[in-house]
């Protein structure tokens, strides 16, 4: 570690119980190449101002807790590293569009909602029957599904979605994402409960494919091509009852 | 105690991230392509008109002003026509099995190759 090299933190802070507006607060931290943007935090944490509030846990991109806006990027704090800043200053602020509960911290309580709107779980009628064995599944019919399945709610494709930022009626990149992959999970008998929730209003026509939740995304979901694909099944799903017979259910 | 801090958001989101920036030039281009539409679309009324009008339009057509938007619309045209072609294997992406097709060839397969399919059958037709 090369302990006399040092770099600038600017870290935003906000403390609900003597704060009216955030402010920033600069540190300096040691400076070595190892170090991710986290490795710093914690740093802090310990050594200057055990009053810094953030989130992690696994510290190698599997959790999605450590989710924060670095340089104005929504990142993996645990995956990008102070060399790839250095010798410039590092901002850090929590995600934006969502609302901040201290320092680094923001509330997830929106997304939790409209993740549970969606049913992220496999959906049968016949729940209870196992006398049939396993549910068996093609590597094809896997790889319908797989990509969208890599989601760790991390919640940097909603920092990176206008939309999300400006509708409220919006459900979002990851929890259409996810609706998505139970869609098209071969399993499932559940399409038509989960297109009741995300066909409604802004639910999911609220998306303009600006893309960007794509491009954060540190597991490459592709949550912009799950919401498009969903989008093809709803309009289908529409004009398939001008021609069904009544009653057919489909 | 203020509990929750709500970030305010400012007009000029779509300066915020490059991303943001390509995708405004993006929907933008496409008021060029409904520009040119109706020009089109204006010609035919001319054409429905008699041989007459429809030279003196195609004569207005041909000055300078004309021409640059005319190369302004095909300049915008040919962008959205890129973007939304790149924006194909996403939204419709192509599976052999359980392999994806990669994004450019699916782009070719699902986009570019109807298109073009298309517009020579267009063409043999107008030329035959």
């Amino acid at each position: 570690m090369s302990a006399e090299l040092t770099m600038t933190l600017e870290v935003f802070r906000y403390h609900p119980e003597t704060d009216d507006e955030p402010r920033f607060q600069a540190y300096e931290v040691p400076y070595d190449e190892d170090w991710v943007v986290l490795d710093a935090l914690n740093w802090i944490k310990d050594h200057v101002d055990g009053s810094l509030t953030h989130r992690w846990s696994c510290r190698m991109g599997v959790c999605g807790s450590c989710g924060m806006m670095v340089n104005g990027d929504p990142k993996l704090t645990c995956a990008v590293f102070l060399k790839d800043y250095y010798p410039r200053p590092i901002k850090v602020e929590p995600l934006v569009n969502f609302p901040v509960e201290r320092d680094l911290v923001v509330s997830l309580d929106g997304f939790m909602e409209k993740l549970e709107a969606v049913k992220p779980y496999i959906i049968r009628d016949d729940v209870n029957d196992t006398s049939g064995g396993e549910y068996l599944q093609s590597p094809a019919e896997l790889a319908q599904y797989k990509q969208y399945s890599m989601c760790i709610n991390c919640m940097l494709c909603y920092a990176a979605c206008p939309v999300a930022g400006h509708e409220d009626e919006f459900l979002g990149p990851a929890a259409l994402a996810l609706g998505h992959r139970y869609n098209k999970d071969s399993r499932d008998q559940g399409q038509a409960e989960r297109l009741d929730v995300m066909l409604v209003g802004e639910a999911i026509w609220g998306c303009t494919f600006v893309g960007e939740c794509t491009v954060v995304c540190p597991k490459h979901v592709d949550p912009a091509g799950a919401i498009q694909q969903a989008k093809a099944v709803g309009a289908q799903e529409f004009f398939k009852r001008f021609v069904a017979p009544k009653g057919a259910g489909v | 105690m203020s509990g929750q801090y709500h970030r305010p958001h400012g007009w000029a989101w779509f300066l915020e991230r490059p991303g943001y920036v390509r995708f405004m030039v993006r929907e933008l281009t496409s008021f060029f392509v409904a520009g040119y539409l109706i020009l089109l679309l204006v010609t035919l009324g001319r054409l429905g008109g008699g041989e007459a009008a429809f030279a003196e339009w195609l004569s207005a057509l041909s000055g300078p002003g004309w021409m640059l938007a005319h190369v302004i619309a095909l300049i915008a045209a040919v962008w959205h026509s890129i973007t939304w072609f790149a924006a194909v294997p996403q939204a419709m992406p192509v599976y052999l099995g359980e392999r994806k097709l990669p994004a450019p060839l699916a782009a070719v397969v699902m986009g570019y190759g109807p298109w073009l399919t298309v517009t020579a059958v267009i063409v043999w037709w107008v030329l035959r």
